[in-house]
C-alpha cells in the first residue's frame, strides 16, 4: 500500500475512535492488510506532519490526534498558567 | 535566607552520609527554583505524600521519549517548580566521561535547567532533572548540536541500553560490553525513540557471570560474557594463595579475620558443580563439568582467569513483578561469539522483537508473553532448537499441545475404515 | 545557529545516539583495553588494577547521593582535572571513582577527597556499597515514600560498613518507591520497597472535566476501574479489593490520587542476587510487610535494616550471601533469628505463589 493511503487510512481510522489516545498497537488495526513496521513508517511520518502526537506515561507510550481531547493545560486543572 | 522553612530536610544534614539537602541548598543560591523545590520537598516530608503530578504530553518534537512530563500539585505557592520536567541523556558506555564534555552539560543544564541532576537514574542515563516546557526544544538543539549526544529512550520504546565497564578496566570482561552497547544504541535508534512496542524493552550487557550491571534481573534481552573452553590456570600462583603470599579474593574480605584461607573449604568446598580438586600440589578443573559461576576465579584471580574461547550467552525476560509476576531472564542461546557488527546477535533480536510486537498485549513485557504463550511459540519465532540447557527441568505434565505434523499419519482418518473395525 | 521554534525542523539532528565511550577513557585505560590481568582491593574504596603491560591504575571510589546538583559535581570535577588528567567514571550503583595511573598520584588525590565530605572513600568489597534507588518525592507522582532521605538515613547507620569490608559477602541494598519499581529491588541482598495500602480517591465533580475516562479505565492492570454516573455526571468507580495499588490511573488521571500518609508504608524483602556467583540468580522476599513511613529519618526502617544485616553478618559463613545463608538456615530459621514476625501476608498469594509453598515434611521447629 502506498504510504499516503496508509496515512489516509490511520487518520480515518484514528478520527473514528471513541479514545483521544491510542497504543501503538491498536493503530494497526487501521490496516491489518500491512505489517506493524509498514504502520510505524506511516505514523512517524503523521507524527511528523503534526497530525498526531506522542503521550508517554514515562513506562508506556501512545498515540494521539492532535488537538482531539482535553490538553495537558485542561487535564492539569485550573492551576496551569 | 532561605525561602522556606525546612526543619526536617535539616535533620538530613547531619551524618556522614553525603547529604543531597546540603548540596541542594548551595545550588540553591544561584537557582533559586531550588528554593521551591526544598519548599515543596519540606512539605512532602510533614504530609508524608508526593506533590507531583504526571504530565505525558511534554517531549521533544517526533521523539516518543526521552522526557518525563511533570508538574506540581501547588504551583502557586512553589512556583519555580511548577513545570520540572525531566530530560534522560543517553551516557556513554561505561560510564566514563571527560572533564569538558561534563562541564559542557553542567553548563547547558544551569542556564536551562535546575541544576539538579541524577547520576544516573535506574536506566543508566543521565538524567536532567526539572526545567520548564519552553525549554525542552533549546535542550535538544543544544545536546544534539554543541554537545554530539542525544536522549535516551522512555515509555514502551527500546529503552537506553546499558554495559557494565567491560574489557575498559576488568580482567574477567568475556566480551566488549562497551563496544556491544554502543552498537546496539545506534543500530536500534528508531526503536528507541519512536515508540512501536507493546512495552518497554531493555538491553543490557555484562562482561561475565557476576553480572554487575544486573542483566539477568531486569532486561529483556541480556547479553553476559562467558567461555567455553577451560579456565586459565597459574599453579604457582595457586600455590601463592595456598601459602598466604597473596590475598584472597582480591582482598574484598580483608576487614575481618576468616582464620588462614583455606583452599578446600572456600573453593573446591564451595565449587557448584564439585568440579574442582586440591591435591596439595596442583589445582585441577574438569571443565566440561563447570558452570562458570565465577567463584574460583573471584576468590583467587592472580592464579584463575576465564578460557581464550570467548562469548555470551543471552537471555531472555527478565522484568521487576509488576504485572503477572517478577522473571528473571531465562537463557535461549548458551554461546554466541561476539564480534563486530554482532549481526548473529541482531538477527536473533529482530525475530524477538518482530514476534513480541506482533504478538505482544499492550503492557505486556516479552517475558510474560512468553509465560502466555510458552517457550514452543517462542522457540518457533526465534528460530532456535531446544535444548536441555534452556531448562532446569524437563516438563513434570505430559500436556503437550500435539501437532498434526508431528503425529505419524496426520490427523485426519477414515472414519468408514474405524467404523470396520470398531462397530457402533 | 540555534533552535528555530517557528521551524522546528530546520537542520534538526536526531538520531545520533550518544558519544563513543572511547573518547571519556583514560589513557591508561584505553592502552591496557582488554589486557588487564588482575586486580586487588588495597583498601577500603580503593583499587588497584594490573595489565599485561605492566601498567597499572589506581581508583579511588566514593559514595555520591545519586541526587547530584551541578556544583556538586564540578567539585569531582575539578579534582578529575587535578589529579586524573580530567577524567571520571561513575559506577552502576551511583558511586564516582577516580583513576590515576601511578601510585604515587594515590595519596594527594586520596588527601583532596578527604577534603570533602560529600566523597567519602569506600562502596568496595565484602561491605556494603552504595543504594540504588528510584526518585521519591522529589521528583515523582506516584511513589509511597521517599527514595533519597531514607538512603540518607540508612547509610548514615550503615556508613561503616560502607568503609569496611567485614561482612560474608557484599551486601547489595536497594529502594523502590512504588510497586512499579523503577530500581528493580526485586533481586537485592536487602530492599526496601514503597507501598501505598489505600485505591485511589475518585473525584467525581471534576474528573470528567480534567481527564480521558476510558483512558484512566484502560490505564488500570486489574480492570479495577469502570465507568459510572455520579449525581448525573460521567465518572467511575473503584473496585477496593482489586486494587494493586500501582498508581497507573493517577498517571492518566489526576482526579484520581492515591497517596496516603497513613496507608503508606515501607516493606522490606531481603535475600535476592543477581550475580551466578555459588548459586543462581535469586528473587527477594517480603519479610516485613509494612513499616510506618516517618520522615525525616524512617527509624523503624533503619533500625529493621540494621538488625537484619547484624544478624546476617554473625551467621553467615564466608563468601555466602544473605539469600544463600538463609536457605542455608531455612527461612524459619531466619525469621526466628532476626526476631521477625511471621504473617499471613508474607505468604505468596500471587502469580506464582505454589512455588513457594512447602512441599516436604523436612522442616526445622521453632
Amino acid at each position: 500500500m502506498d504510504i499516503e493511503e496508509l496515512k489516509a487510512k490511520i487518520m480515518e481510522w484514528a478520527n473514528k475512535s471513541t479514545k483521544p489516545k491510542f497504543y501503538f498497537k491498536d493503530m494497526g488495526k487501521a490496516a491489518p492488510e500491512v505489517g506493524l513496521r509498514e504502520i510505524k513508517k506511516a505514523v512517524t511520518a503523521l507524527v511528523q506532519e503534526q497530525k498526531l502526537e506522542l503521550w508517554s506515561s514515562g513506562s508506556t507510550s501512545m498515540y494521539g490526534v492532535k488537538g482531539k481531547g482535553l490538553t495537558e493545560e485542561q487535564q492539569m486543572g485550573k492551576h496551569e498558567e | 535566607m532561605a525561602k522556606f522553612e525546612t526543619p526536617l530536610l535539616d535533620d538530613l544534614e547531619k551524618g556522614p552520609w553525603p547529604s543531597f539537602v546540603t548540596d541542594i541548598k548551595r545550588q540553591a543560591k544561584t537557582k533559586p527554583e531550588l528554593e521551591d523545590l526544598l519548599g515543596q520537598l519540606e512539605l512532602s516530608y510533614k504530609d508524608k505524600e508526593t506533590h507531583w503530578k504526571h504530565g505525558g504530553i511534554v517531549g521533544v518534537f517526533g521523539y516518543g521519549g526521552g522526557v518525563i512530563g511533570r508538574y506540581s500539585d501547588m504551583p502557586e505557592k512553589f512556583p519555580g517548580v511548577a513545570h520540572f520536567h525531566t530530560v534522560r541523556v543517553n551516557q556513554p558506555s561505561g560510564l566514563y566521561y571527560s572533564s569538558a564534555y561534563l562541564r559542557q552539560i553542567m553548563e547547558m543544564w544551569e542556564r536551562r535547567g535546575s541544576g539538579l541532576t541524577n547520576m544516573h537514574g535506574s536506566t543508566g542515563d543521565m538524567v536532567l532533572l526539572g526545567t520548564q516546557t519552553d525549554q525542552l526544544e533549546e535542550i535538544f538543539w543544544e545536546l544534539t548540536h554543541d554537545m554530539n549526544t542525544d536522549l535516551g529512550g522512555s515509555g514502551g520504546n527500546l529503552r537506553t541500553p546499558s554495559c557494565c565497564l567491560g574489557m575498559s578496566r576488568c580482567e574477567y570482561a568475556c566480551i566488549d560490553a562497551q563496544n556491544i552497547c554502543h552498537d546496539m544504541t545506534q543500530t536500534y535508534q528508531d526503536e528507541l525513540h519512536r515508540p512501536a512496542f507493546p512495552y518497554k524493552f531493555k538491553i543490557k550487557v555484562s562482561g561475565c557471570p557476576n553480572d554487575c550491571v544486573a542483566a539477568i534481573a531486569r532486561s529483556d534481552f541480556a547479553i553476559i560474557g562467558t567461555w567455553r573452553d577451560d579456565i586459565r590456570i597459574d599453579q604457582a600462583a595457586v600455590q601463592g594463595y595456598v601459602k598466604g603470599e597473596l590475598t584472597p579474593n582480591a582482598g574484598a574480605h580483608s576487614g575481618r579475620d576468616w582464620g588462614k584461607f583455606d583452599i578446600v573449604k572456600e573453593v573446591i568446598n564451595l565449587c557448584p558443580t564439585k568440579c574442582m580438586s586440591w591435591d596439595g600440589n596442583a589445582l585441577k578443573i574438569d571443565n566440561k563439568e563447570c558452570t562458570r559461576c565465577m567463584h574460583c576465579i573471584n576468590v583467587m584471580p592472580r592464579a584463575l582467569r576465564p578460557g581464550v574461547e570467548k562469548g555470551c550467552s543471552i537471555l531472555c525476560g527478565a522484568k521487576a513483578p509488576i504485572l503477572e509476576g517478577q522473571r528473571l531472564a531465562t537463557l535461549i542461546v548458551p554461546f554466541m561469539k561476539m564480534e563486530p557488527p554482532y549481526d548473529e546477535c541482531k538477527e536473533l533480536l529482530n525475530k524477538v522483537l518482530d514476534w513480541w510486537m506482533e504478538h505482544g498485549k499492550n503492557r505486556e513485557r516479552i517475558g510474560e508473553l512468553i509465560g502466555r504463550v510458552g517457550m514452543r511459540e517462542f522457540l518457533k519465532a526465534a528460530e532456535l532448537k531446544a535444548i536441555p540447557q534452556m531448562v532446569k527441568e524437563p516438563r513434570s505434565n505430559p500436556y503437550i499441545f500435539w501437532e498434526e505434523a508431528d503425529v505419524p499419519g496426520g490427523w485426519e482418518r477414515d472414519l468408514a475404515a474405524f467404523r470396520k473395525k470398531h462397530p457402533l | 545557529m540555534a533552535y528555530d521554534p517557528k521551524n522546528p525542523m530546520k537542520d534538526r539532528i536526531t538520531d545520533i545516539g550518544p558519544r563513543h565511550y572511547e573518547e571519556f577513557m583514560p589513557p591508561v585505560i584505553k592502552k591496557n583495553f582488554g589486557k588487564w590481568l588482575y586486580h586487588e582491593i588495597l583498601e577500603p574504596g580503593v583499587l588497584m588494577h594490573k595489565a599485561e603491560s605492566g601498567d597499572e591504575v589506581y581508583t579511588v571510589r566514593v559514595a555520591a547521593a545519586r541526587l547530584m546538583s551541578v556544583e556538586l559535581i564540578r567539585d569531582a570535577l575539578n579534582i578529575a582535572d587535578k589529579h586524573c588528567e580530567g577524567y571520571i567514571r561513575w559506577t552502576t550503583r551511583n558511586n564516582i571513582e577516580f583513576m590515576v595511573d601511578n601510585k604515587s598520584k594515590l595519596e594527594p588525590l586520596k588527601a583532596d577527597l578527604k577534603a570533602n565530605p560529600m566523597f567519602p572513600i569506600g562502596g568496595t568489597g565484602a561491605g556494603v556499597t552504595n543504594i540504588v534507588h528510584t526518585q521519591g518525592w522529589v521528583h515523582c507522582h506516584t511513589p509511597a515514600i521517599d527514595a533519597s532521605g531514607i538512603v540518607k538515613a540508612v547509610m548514615d547507620d550503615l556508613f561503616k560498613h560502607f568503609q569496611s569490608m567485614d561482612l560474608p559477602a557484599q551486601v547489595r541494598i536497594a529502594l523502590a518507591c512504588c510497586l512499579n519499581m523503577c530500581g528493580a529491588v526485586h533481586c537485592s541482598d536487602i530492599a526496601i520497597l514503597g507501598f501505598h495500602r489505600k485505591p485511589p480517591f475518585v473525584q467525581h465533580d471534576l474528573i470528567s472535566s480534567i481527564c480521558e475516562l476510558p483512558l484512566a479505565i484502560a490505564a488500570c492492570p486489574t480492570g479495577a476501574i469502570k465507568p459510572a454516573t455520579v449525581d448525573g455526571k460521567k465518572s467511575v468507580s473503584v473496585n477496593g479489593p482489586r486494587c494493586m495499588f500501582c498508581g497507573n490511573c493517577y498517571t492518566m488521571c489526576p482526579a484520581m490520587p492515591l497517596m496516603d500518609a497513613e496507608g503508606d508504608c515501607v516493606v522490606i524483602m531481603v535475600g535476592g542476587k543477581i550475580s551466578n556467583r555459588i548459586s543462581a540468580p535469586k528473587f527477594s522476599k517480603v519479610v516485613i510487610p509494612a513499616l510506618p513511613s516517618t520522615p525525616p529519618r524512617w527509624p523503624e526502617t533503619v533500625a529493621a535494616i540494621r538488625n537484619i544485616l547484624e544478624v546476617y553478618a554473625k551467621n553467615a559463613n564466608k563468601y555466602e550471601r544473605l539469600g544463600e545463608w538463609a536457605e542455608r538456615i531455612g527461612w524459619e530459621r531466619f525469621f526466628e533469628k532476626c526476631n521477625l514476625p511471621f504473617d499471613v501476608k508474607t505468604i505468596d498469594d500471587y502469580t506464582l505463589a505454589y512455588d513457594t509453598l512447602r512441599t516436604t515434611t523436612q522442616f526445622k521447629f521453632s
